[in-house]
């Protein structure tokens, strides 16, 4: 690729060539002393008023030699480099940095004077604390870094910038904590990171496709957090985070399917209370995958499950259901997922009318017009609150009550127990950056309880998670 | 995959292997021995905490199976002798999977063909089976506090209803009784065989083979304690009570208003049975391996094969489970001491003075 001649037109030709784009603009300029300037620069994201001042203004005056050096003193832009490559000031361009050209001169300036679009710093919707930080993490890059420096003021801390998509130039931030973090895991990550090959990266998620060991699974295998304290404890336990320009929800590596049982909160409240309601988390989920499913394989293979009286009034409501059970459960489980499909991307006040619509209207005329039974309704409905008790997992949590229910339908309550059996298989053998997903149960590590469903006191917790195998132990005393 | 830990084969005879003996075999001790049906299980338990012991002793040396078959017999012979050794963990699992089918039938469905209750029992299975031995380790720490769950949750609903003065008084099935019923168990203890499947791919810990065969010893004593509650529950009517453990806590009084609750606890312990059942086959497949070579897709086949055989076997089989417990369990039970026992400790005695000597 050429470099920057020194002629000025032919260079500024060059690299407009490069970039024919028509909202890459091109601004001429001539100082006191008459020496000719050109920036070119992308209008959009390229912050004008900070351009004007800190490099047009300041080199107006400008009575120097013409080199790269005695420019760069003048330009009053406190991110400022030189380059030669075309393709690199090309780059730059597009980032947002004005690009400085001038005659007589094979080297250009690149003011970082880019124009930043963010939103303000809010607490992120999926994860609401009552007790407890309510920062949430924005989709600028640097917002969100700056967010993690402020909380962990140390050198250890490195936060080292990669870029991904061929097309998207994604900044990818790989944060985590020298001396803490495995250097082989930092090292796999970061090798990962750089064999990605994509055209554009809209979002975190397309990178954890990449990271994970079995990429087609429906088990998750890279943790998420859209908080920062949270992401800082991870840092902090020997994790390596990831945060993608762009998303506002960032990543964690290892991960461990317990980190979803467990809230920021837990920490800020006495930890016989966390525990108590990590336990009703686990409690929830299991109903919440399970109860449609053994509501059907009792009701089609095994009548004994229920109690007398629960029987007859189950036998009551059903008696003229013009569905099988598994199919009357299906249909609701159906128009529940849809309901709720719906209401999160409907606009706000339709959702509204949608909730009543969904809840009264359908629920109540389904019931009395005999479509489906009130047990169902109620099973249905608390299946759906229970899942959004781990929230981080609905996307798997969801599929698995869906084949938990198809399997009950037509295999039964054994079908039950052979598809959970394959499922713990399944979740035991999986493991991503040398770390076992179900851990720390399976394999069992006594330590690393402490802080699992079970939330001990903070003195309890001298060390870091032994399953992450962190080279510095201790984190108190 | 690593090694399985110690504690994962502590988990294993403490929790897991017990689960496979509280089914079938108490109706048939009832039988045999009637209120002294202790006294063979006692003698079984014991045999094979030795045969742990002996196996576990055996892992010292760090060597697989097959390694360890090679170095006492020699290589032609280790390869002939690893192919029946998988041939017979094959046979060893038709009682078992039997067993389990009629289990599931009349536990699990009121009407349903037993071939669509049971078949998908073979899907999970050839799953298991494709992965290798060593992954099962971690499956025993989960299964662990399963087990222990179901086992204490049905002790619980269970023991207030037993009367255990029917086990007295002692020695009335006297000493053919006593030999016939501790012949008709063995075909229930084989965990050492199965054990010895897996050396090489644990990780030998100082005073393991002590560790393990108290774990055993644990195990064992949690059996007896079921086996007295049943009979204390049952006494006479004991032979008819096939699925021992499910029946023991339905007369809990709580049961007429809750429904029944130790539902949650037999199911626990299906799921825990499931992975015990699998085990034999997948034994098996690991010995055809070592025996026929690792072709990167062998696993895989064999496991399909196999357990496409047993779906067959089980479906010819279905109306024969008398049959084939007269068979397996009361004429062929000699074959079982054999490789659970007779192997290790010729192993432990010739393979030793070979690696002396060497």
């Amino acid at each position: 690729m050429k470099n920057v001649t020194g002629d000025l037109k032919k260079d500024t030709e060059t690299l407009k060539k490069l970039l024919p784009a028509e909202d890459i603009l091109t601004f001429e300029f001539v100082s006191d002393r008459g020496l000719k300037f050109t920036v070119v620069f992308a209008d959009p994201i390229t912050d004008k008023e900070l351009l004007g001042e800190q490099v047009v203004r300041a080199l107006s005056h400008f009575d120097g030699k013409p080199t790269a050096a005695e420019v760069g003193k003048h330009i009053t832009s406190p991110e400022m480099k030189t380059e030669k490559s075309f393709e690199k000031l090309a780059a730059e361009v597009l980032a947002g940095n004005p690009v400085l050209l001038w005659e007589g001169m094979d080297e250009a300036v690149i003011a970082g004077t880019k124009k930043v679009f963010t939103r303000a710093i809010s607490e992120p919707s999926t994860d609401v604390a009552v007790k407890g930080p309510r920062e949430g993490f924005i989709e600028d890059v640097k917002t969100n870094t700056s967010l993690i420096r402020r909380r962990l003021k140390t050198g250890e801390l490195k936060i080292e910038m990669l870029e991904v998509g061929r097309r998207s130039k994604t900044f990818i931030a790989v944060c985590y904590l020298e001396g803490t973090a495995v250097k082989k895991t930092v090292e796999d990550i970061k090798k990962k990171i750089r064999e990605i090959d994509i055209d554009v990266v809209p979002d975190s998620s397309y990178i954890t496709h990449f990271l994970a060991s079995r990429p087609y699974s429906l088990v998750k295998q890279i943790g998420t957090t859209e908080k920062p304290d949270i992401f800082c404890a991870k840092l902090a336990e020997g994790r390596v985070g990831l945060i993608v320009d762009g998303s506002p929800i960032a990543l964690t590596a290892p991960y461990m399917l317990v980190e979803d049982f467990q809230s920021s909160e837990d920490y800020f409240v006495p930890p016989y209370r966390a525990t108590f309601t990590r336990l009703l988390r686990l409690f929830a989920l299991i109903v919440a995958i399970y109860l449609p499913a053994f509501y059907v394989a009792g009701q089609l293979f095994k009548l004994q499950l229920f109690p007398v009286k629960l029987l007859l009034t189950i036998a009551g409501s059903i008696r003229d259901i013009p569905f099988s059970p598994s199919l009357e459960m299906l249909l609701v489980l159906l128009v529940l997922e849809v309901l709720n499909e719906a209401s999160i991307r409907m606009p706000k006040y339709v959702g509204m009318a949608l909730s009543v619509v969904g809840a009264l209207v359908l629920g109540e005329t389904a019931v009395s017009a005999g479509f489906v039974s009130t047990p169902a309704i109620i099973i249905i409905a608390f299946s759906g609150i229970g899942l959004y008790a781990v929230p981080n997992l609905i996307e798997q949590t969801s599929v698995l009550r869906l084949a938990m229910l198809l399997i009950a339908g037509s295999v039964g309550t054994y079908g039950i127990i052979l598809l959970t059996a394959f499922t713990l298989l399944y979740l035991v053998t999986t493991e991503n950056f040398g770390t076992p997903l179900f851990s720390p149960f399976s394999p069992l590590v006594g330590r690393d309880l402490r802080d699992s469903l079970f939330k001990y006191n903070l003195g309890s917790l001298p060390t870091r998670p032994k399953t992450l195998k962190s080279p510095n132990k201790r984190r108190l005393g | 995959m690593k090694k399985i830990s110690s504690r994962q084969i502590y988990f294993f005879l403490a929790c897991v292997a017990p689960v496979g003996k509280i089914l079938f075999l108490p109706a048939l001790l009832a039988k045999d021995a009637k209120n002294d049906l202790l006294f063979p299980i006692l003698a079984q338990i014991l045999v094979q905490t030795l045969a742990v012991f002996l196996v576990l002793l055996l892992s010292k040396r760090g060597m697989s199976f097959y390694e360890l078959l090679e170095n006492t017999f020699g290589r032609i012979a280790a390869k002939i002798l690893i192919a029946i050794y998988g041939l017979f963990l094959l046979f060893a699992a038709l009682l078992p999977l039997l067993e389990q089918k009629l289990f599931v039938q009349s536990v699990f469905y009121d009407t349903l063909p037993s071939l669509i209750a049971f078949a998908p029992f073979f899907i999970f299975s050839a799953y298991v089976c494709a992965k290798p031995l060593s992954s099962f380790g971690r499956t025993w720490d989960l299964l662990a506090p399963l087990a222990i769950v179901g086992f204490v949750g049905i002790m619980l609903l269970s023991a207030g209803s037993a009367d255990y003065s029917a086990l007295a008084p002692a020695g009335a099935a006297g000493g053919s009784g006593f030999l016939r019923s501790t012949a008709d168990a063995t075909s229930w203890f084989f965990d050492a065989a199965l054990l010895l499947t897996f050396m090489g791919k644990y990780e030998y810990k100082k005073g393991m083979a002590w560790k393990g065969a108290l774990s055993y010893l644990a195990g064992g004593a949690a059996i007896l304690f079921f086996y007295a509650t049943f009979y204390g529950i049952f006494a006479e009517i004991a032979p008819n009570q096939l699925f021992a453990f499910t029946q023991t806590s339905k007369y809990f009084s709580g049961i007429t208003v809750l429904g029944r609750i130790d539902y949650v606890f037999i199911f626990a312990l299906a799921l825990v049975m499931a992975f015990y059942t699998v085990l034999p086959l997948q034994g098996g497949i690991d010995c055809a391996m070592e025996a026929f070579g690792t072709h990167k897709y062998l696993r895989t086949i064999l496991s399909v094969l196999i357990n496409a055989g047993f779906v067959a076997l089980v479906v010819t089989l279905d109306y024969q489970f008398n049959d084939v417990v007269q068979v397996i369990a009361k004429t062929l039970f000699w074959i079982f001491p054999i490789f659970f026992l007779l192997v290790p400790a010729l192993s432990f005695l010739l393979g030793r003075k070979r690696h002396e000597t060497a």
